[in-house]
């Protein structure tokens, strides 16, 4: 524990575990995430295909950015290239600063499927991020037991992860993608797989766990509802070429829970985001239709 | 009766009859399974004394049983007995630790892949056995021809195995292990070895048994010790209690090693 405290930043120092805390200033003004002109061209077989087009948006320090949009229109390959996954790629991305063209460990990632490492225990998974930057073990595991803790899995910390079910696997997953202590954390679908009340648990469990690390967030989801419950912003993705068609701040209060999915102002946005989507949509359809 | 505070009276005796009757089918089974060998044995006893057939061709197991405890007085059983095992577990060693150094080189290597795999998968479907003409060309009777051809055949199923295996390895993975900063060198280690193990280990054990194929044809191509070299030598004699008595002893060491194998990769893929 006393390894991750960093002293003097806040009372509660044990929740202080992954706050970005920027080092000068002028660092701080900038935001945390600049993508620039993004575009991404693969080669298919019936030739080239544009799955990102000049997509641009900043995320500022210790902000949710949730990016909505339908299957197949490049959100998760324009995450996996924050990510330092997907290359190459024209235009360009700055995070903290730097230019990202390969994967870092201050950028954690969860993707759809928890990807745990089936030989190793719930601990020595969370661990494993730490050893490689060179901690020692047992600096290691002291992180990794915090990470327990805070994501409530203290009784399986020794638990293979194939004797977990799917959302405990996740919350391992999504506690090993902190153990880096990341000033960006990239998640991609991480509920996508879930069942419906386990899904409305998780995101409840990540809105808590956010208050805490306060680390910049990018989710990826085709869930409307889920990225209005967990984000300051949303980004309005267009398939084929993907585009971001809208942004839409939640000036929902916080703390939120799954329980605003009820308020009259969240429904008020809800529509905003579908008729967004839907004459989008016609557009899509009419544009295929001529072709 | 079993007291089932949950169930009323009628219904739980019915469970315990039933949980009864399922007892003692298992118990039916587990006694016709332990009568198998025993039946046959006897089975093969009466047919070979009732005159049917030749009984020299065709000896009883007491015969068999009075040959194999002659070979084992003689102490030739324990000289052949070693000489076999050092023959296969040599070979499987080294014909192993070459394919899973060379299958990793190839799963991990698109060039090594390209220059070795073509040749690779020309060789693998000669049958080792076919080997032998020239191996007993090339090395005679010597040690090192028998294990030359245990490690062939070993080889280029562990081989194969391995670079399936590691080719195999969940991308999922990698990625993951990636942005938690896992440097590439240590990727190795961390990630493919592990990952690709559950199929080491099948091929591992399906080499287990290729080992004792090539032994087979190793030994009869002509030595000086060694339990199937023992089996032929009692064909020449007609001493066809002692073939029977050599076979039962290569099934039995076959299957022991199989046996020891399967619990060895039970510890080693603990995962699953």
């Amino acid at each position: 524990m006393v390894a991750l405290m960093q002293p003097g930043h806040r009372s509660n120092a044990k929740l202080s575990l992954a706050i970005p805390q920027p080092a000068t200033a002028t660092e701080r003004r900038e935001p945390a995430i600049q993508v620039s002109n993004l575009s991404i061209v693969f080669d298919t077989e019936r030739g080239q295909l544009i799955a990102v087009d000049r997509v641009s948006f900043d995320v500022p320090h210790g902000e949710f950015v949730c990016i909505v949009g339908p299957s197949g229109c490049g959100k998760s390959t324009v995450l996996n290239t924050i990510a330092g996954l997907e290359v190459p790629f024209e235009g360009e991305i700055l995070v903290e600063g730097l230019r990202v063209h390969r994967p870092r460990p201050d950028v954690g990632m969860v993707f759809q499927q928890p990807h745990l490492f089936p030989w190793k225990s719930v601990r020595r998974n969370i661990a494993h991020g730490p050893r490689m930057l060179g901690k020692s073990a047992q600096q290691a595991n002291a992180i990794a037991d915090d990470l327990i803790a805070m994501v409530g899995l203290k009784r399986f910390a020794d638990a293979y992860p194939n004797t977990l079910s799917g959302g405990m696997q996740q919350r391992v997953a999504i506690a090993r993608a902190l153990a880096n202590q990341p000033r960006v954390l990239l998640m991609d679908e991480p509920f996508g797989a879930l069942d419906a009340q386990t899904r409305a648990v998780m995101q409840d469990n990540l809105l808590e766990l956010r208050d805490r690390i306060k680390a910049t967030i990018v989710f990826v989801t085709h869930d409307i509802d889920e990225a209005i419950v967990l984000a300051d912003r949303v980004l309005i993705m267009s398939a084929g070429p993907g585009r971001i068609l809208r942004q839409l701040n939640v000036d929902l209060p916080r703390p939120r829970s799954n329980a605003i999915l009820l308020e009259p102002t969240y429904l008020a946005l809800k529509k905003d985001c579908l008729d967004v989507i839907r004459a989008e949509g016609l557009r899509a359809f009419r544009q295929s239709d001529e072709t | 009766m079993v007291p089932d505070t949950a169930l009323k009276p009628d219904e739980g005796g019915e469970r315990a009859r039933e949980r009864a009757d399922a007892g003692r089918l298992q118990r039916l089974n587990i006694l016709i399974g332990a009568l198998s060998v025993p039946l046959f044995v006897l089975l093969w006893e009466l047919v070979a004394r009732s005159g049917i057939v030749n009984i020299v061709l065709f000896p009883p197991p007491s015969v068999v049983a009075v040959a194999i405890f002659e070979w084992m007085r003689s102490g030739q059983f324990f000289l052949d007995l070693t000489a076999s095992i050092y023959r296969v577990t040599t070979g499987f060693m080294i014909g192993a630790a070459l394919g899973i150094f060379l299958g990793i080189m190839t799963g991990q290597f698109p060039i090594v892949s390209s220059l070795l795999s073509p040749l690779f998968h020309i060789l693998r479907p000669i049958p080792p056995i076919a080997f032998v003409p020239i191996v007993i060309l090339w090395f005679g009777l010597s040690e090192t021809g028998k294990l030359f051809l245990v490690v062939w055949g070993v080889f280029f199923t562990v081989w194969l195995s391995t670079h399936i295996g590691v080719q195999k390895v969940d991308r999922g993975l990698i990625r993951a292990a990636l942005m938690l900063g896992t440097p590439r060198r240590q990727m190795l280690q961390e990630i493919i070895l592990l990952g690709a193990l559950p199929y080491i280990v099948v091929g591992l054990r399906t080499a287990v048994s290729i080992s004792f194929y090539t032994l087979v044809a190793a030994e009869l191509a002509g030595t000086f010790a060694g339990i199937v070299y023992r089996i032929e030598i009692a064909q020449q004699n007609l001493q066809t209690g002692q073939v029977m008595g050599g076979l039962a002893a290569l099934g039995l060491i076959s299957f022991a090693a199989d046996r020891m194998f399967a619990a060895l990769a039970e510890r080693t893929v603990w995962w699953r």
